[in-house]
């Protein structure tokens, strides 16, 4: 298990440099920093005073070094904005952007994994094939879409909710939902599938030859296994929670990390975007690191394949 | 072997690829008029879509008690939304059809350079590909027209660079897996440069999937276009795109829904027509996705 542990830990640091170093390349392909940040007509005295300043003098690879070493210590340097550290410009959006992604998360699971699952054991019912159009829905309709027919309706007709802003319970419903339902849809539709797989093996009908009653098959010999996949579904939803905020919060001028990256490129205030980049990066790879362990934990095979 | 072992399938299985369902061609029939309004644009415009006829700002749809003069109703500028619409819809067709070509083509044939090359070459392809998986694609199109800035030929290019990797992975899996069956050993005994094994004997066994796949990542790439112009970091104004018309339209949300809501459905029923299309095709031409 030490070796399983040792060994996924390594891979996401060496996930977390790859994204680092994505993101130095493309920014030392998209031209001189100095010229991108300062006027194009800006004195040659300045310009060379912001290349002694920030290094961009030095040899690529030192630079390189640098930067990630300032990086590993949570310094992208400064926001071209507001002159603020670009990494605390970002942290103090977080709790923001978890206050809506997380209700949304659970909303995601609690809902779609129950649905998915009814679905599965009621095969070709009304209920299965509700649950499948809803998640064919959930697939093919934009959040953008989606979160304008909310406003639409429930804004602007009803009148009920705030169309947008943030500063009470109210102004969270409508991001949470925009959030919450697609991704309900989508977990609904893999919980089924993964079911529906463990369901039609063998060891299934076994249990049932033998008279096992069919909520104790269920609970102990199907669930556990569809558990697997749903976990990996489960983990990508995590990883994936704050970038699929992005579009939802600009919708809402909800002020968490995706406006601020949306604003940041508009900008393109590159410290900000970079931060940005790195603690996405970080939050991905931590909730992938969580799957593998969970894994590991859930599925004796995955453990002990690289113990030997 | 395994084509001989299908053979008196094929029969059965062509009267049932004739015999579609409802759903398949309610989506057929309305992808047929995508690409005729794609392609026609010009000669279908009421309109050029840039005329502004400020006599006639947020007039509404005929439906909402509009004129015939701006059937799909006119915006805050009296630009006429039905001939947006389809300038619009062609926009957002020629980006999801270039950007999944270059990711089919690109992905394919990274997939098939690991698979012949193995060892060095190979590990650095499923490094890429694990890097692009790990990270959800919206940041790094974000990320990328943050540090390079915007142009259509760039934004065109960074779609295509969506779920390459996807292709990369079925083209090395199942290249492996054709690598070891007999025809393509046979080819390459006849003395077959590798250009003609993968060409012309191992990339129509796997087309299917990859066709498969092309249906999944087409509406992928209008949904990612689409998002990112309605956030105003895609296609830049003068041009228009569908994400763009909601983008904008999302001001007048209040006042003249119309705006958002042709181009929004127009999004909605493509992608999920794609998608029936897609499922349908893969339940025909590739039972083992199922």
């Amino acid at each position: 298990m030490l070796t399983f542990v040792i060994s996924r830990l390594l891979r996401a640091g060496l996930t977390i440099l790859f994204v680092m170093t994505f993101a130095f390349i493309v920014l030392r392909l998209s031209g001189d920093p100095a010229l991108l940040i300062m006027s194009v007509d800006a004195p040659p005295e300045a310009v060379a005073a912001f290349r002694e300043a920030w290094g961009l003098n030095r040899p690529i690879w030192e630079q390189y070094f640098s930067y990630i070493g300032h990086a590993f210590t949570g310094d992208f340097g400064k926001s071209m904005r507001d002159g603020r550290p670009a990494i605390d410009l970002v942290m103090e959006r977080v709790p923001a952007t978890l206050a809506i992604t997380m209700p949304a998360l659970a909303l995601k699971i609690g809902l779609g994994i129950p649905a998915g699952i009814y679905a599965a054991l009621h095969r070709n019912s009304m209920a299965d094939r509700l649950t499948m159009a809803a998640s064919v829905a959930g697939f093919t309709m934009p959040s953008f879409v989606l979160a304008l027919l909310l406003v639409l309706v429930f804004a602007v007709q009803l009148g009920w909710l705030p169309a947008s802003g943030s500063g009470s319970l109210d102004h969270a419903i409508l991001p949470i939902i925009t959030l919450g339902t697609g991704g309900a849809a989508i977990m609904a539709r893999f919980t089924r599938s993964a079911m529906l797989e463990v369901l039609g093996q063998p060891y299934i009908r076994a249990a049932s030859a033998k008279g096992v009653n069919w909520h104790r098959v269920v609970s102990r010999h199907a669930l556990p296994n569809a558990a697997i996949p749903t976990v990996t579904i489960v983990g990508f939803m995590v990883g994936s929670l704050v970038a699929g905020a992005v579009v939802v919060e600009s919708v809402f001028a909800w002020p968490g990390i995706g406006r601020l990256l949306v604003s940041a490129v508009a900008n393109r205030d590159l410290a900000v975007v970079q931060a940005i980049l790195m603690v996405i990066a970080t939050w991905m790879v931590a909730a992938n690191f969580t799957v593998d362990l969970a894994y590991g934990w859930l599925d004796p095979r995955v453990r002990n394949a690289t113990a030997h | 072997m395994a084509i001989a072992e299908h053979a008196p399938e094929t029969i059965s299985r062509r009267r049932r690829f004739l015999k579609l369902p409802v759903g398949v061609s309610l989506a057929l029939g309305w992808l047929g008029l995508m690409i005729v309004v794609a392609f026609g644009a010009e000669l279908l415009t009421p309109y050029s879509f840039t005329a502004l006829d400020l006599k006639a700002r947020l007039s509404p749809p005929l439906l909402m008690g509009g004129s015939l003069a701006h059937p799909l109703g006119t915006d805050e500028l009296g630009r006429d939304v039905l001939s947006r619409l389809i300038v619009s819809i062609r926009m957002s067709l020629l980006i999801a059809l270039f950007g999944t070509i270059i990711a089919a083509s690109l992905g394919t044939a990274l997939g098939f350079l690991a698979a012949h090359f193995r060892g060095k070459v190979e590990q650095l392809v499923l490094m890429a590909i694990d890097f692009q998986a790990s990270m959800p694609f919206m940041i790094i199109a974000l990320s990328v027209l943050a540090f390079f800035g915007n142009n259509l030929v760039l934004f065109i290019a960074l779609m295509g660079f969506h779920s390459w990797e996807r292709y990369a992975r079925i083209a090395r899996g199942l290249t492996l897996a054709a690598n070891e069956q007999g025809y393509a050993a046979a080819v390459r005994q006849l003395g077959a440069g590798p250009g003609r094994i993968y060409g012309l004997h191992i990339l129509p066994n796997i087309a299917s999937t990859l066709i498969v796949s092309m249906t999944l990542t087409f509406p992928e790439i209008i949904l990612l276009e689409s998002g990112l112009s309605f956030l105003g970091l895609g296609v830049q104004p003068p041009l228009t795109s569908l994400g763009n018309m909601v983008g904008y339209g999302r001001e007048y949300i209040t006042r003249a829904p119309w705006i958002m809501l042709a181009p929004a459905s127009a999004i909605v029923v493509t992608t999920l027509s794609i998608s029936l299309l897609g499922d349908w095709l893969r339940d025909r031409l590739d039972p083992t996705l199922r």
